[in-house]
């Protein structure tokens, strides 16, 4: 099965390659695997006043995998906690174009967003959102 | 109404189990392995017969190979489609279905590590519901060496940077050799722990807890060693 033109373009050209300084306050990260397949992904976003201004991801596994956390972090940039927390598997597999076989590359990433959002929470906790 | 209840358990219970090992041919039912004890026909392998039950041995991490081997090798020649040539066309068609059930029992069971995947799946049901925290810091690792194989990737592999890099990735990938290994010889330790939990056949709760922390951590260990055997093909691959 032959890659679509989308996952062949974020893979030539992916966008927001790279990473933050995890501890920062502001920094989220979320690292997650696919035991099956043994594909690691560690996707990151910068919020200031609950909007995401970045986000950066470094994937090691497929192609599919790397245009499903490409496109999630062109997704992520100038969202809400709570937009992006409504990012799903499914709308990455549509825009992408993916086969069944690659669709937990999709649950991979949909993960990966969970997980830096869920780590952005934990590391506000008990601060008011918007605090510099 | 209780007793109705109780008594009719056993029972339904005992009948589709008779259901699933009646032959298909001739209606008697099925004791022997393979094939009916009244007509002789072959009997499709069915549906729910784990891999395991499908070469006769028990749920067991520590098979023998040789003992693999040679059931497999019985089977292989029970289900062989020269034996078939002038049998009717639905013996036919379940000698070479069985084959390759047989086929694929095989080839899953004979690598330990792939026999402990296809255990946990059975045991668990479905894998990822044990789906374990992230190893975060054998992933940042994994990360980290990607980068520094891009760099390989992208030098020229002649100049002293081209050199300098080879030689890191190299260490690298000896390190995590020896990882791998270590993390074999662990998962031989779970596997012994299983079988040894599986022939002591007791159903307390210390059994079940041990049974849990046993899958748990052979979950652990397969995923990660995943994770490592993928990045030392991949440094393999790129400093051959």
């Amino acid at each position: 099965m032959a890659y679509s033109d989308k996952v062949v373009d974020h893979f030539n050209n992916p966008r927001n390659m790279g990473s933050f300084k995890k501890d920062d306050a502001d920094v989220g990260t979320g690292m997650v695997g696919a035991p099956e397949c043994g594909d690691v992904m560690k996707l990151q976003i910068k919020v200031q006043n609950d909007t995401i201004v970045d986000a950066k991801f470094k994937t090691f596994g497929c192609g599919s995998a790397i245009a499903s956390s490409s496109l999630a972090t062109e997704w992520l940039k100038g969202k809400t906690i709570e937009e992006a927390q409504k990012i799903k598997n499914t709308d990455i597999v549509q825009e992408l174009n993916l086969p069944p076989v690659k669709i937990h590359c999709s649950v991979l990433a949909e993960d990966a967003i969970k997980a830096a959002l869920a780590d952005y929470q934990k590391k506000t906790d008990g601060q008011p959102t918007g605090t510099k | 109404m209780d007793n109705h209840q109780s008594s009719s358990h056993p029972d339904t219970r005992r009948q589709l189990q008779m259901a699933r090992s009646m032959c298909w041919h001739c209606q008697s039912e099925v004791t022997g392995e393979y094939f009916c004890d009244r007509c002789v026909k072959v009997q499709p392998v069915s549906k729910e017969t784990d891999y395991f039950t499908c070469l006769g041995f028990p749920r067991r991490l520590m098979l023998d190979p040789q003992k693999l081997e040679a059931k497999f090798y019985e089977l292989s020649r029970t289900f062989h489609p020269d034996f078939y040539q002038t049998k009717s066309a639905d013996e036919q068609t379940i000698s070479l279905s069985n084959a390759a059930v047989l086929n694929t029992a095989y080839r899953t069971l004979r690598a330990p590590i792939q026999r402990a995947e296809y255990l946990l799946a059975l045991e668990t049901g479905s894998v990822k519901d044990i789906r374990t925290s992230p190893p975060a810091d054998l992933f940042e690792e994994i990360l980290e060496l990607q980068d520094t194989l891009e760099e390989y990737r992208a030098s020229d592999r002649d100049s002293d940077q081209g050199h300098r890099l080879r030689s890191t990735l190299q260490t690298e990938q000896e390190a995590l050799e020896r990882r791998k290994h270590e993390m074999e010889a662990q998962l031989q330790q779970l596997f012994a722990d299983w079988d040894k939990l599986q022939d002591a056949g007791e159903a307390t709760s210390l059994a079940r807890v041990e049974r849990d922390r046993i899958l748990k951590q052979m979950r652990d260990l397969l995923s990660n060693r995943t994770y490592v055997n993928n990045i030392v093909n991949d440094l393999a691959a790129t400093i051959a």
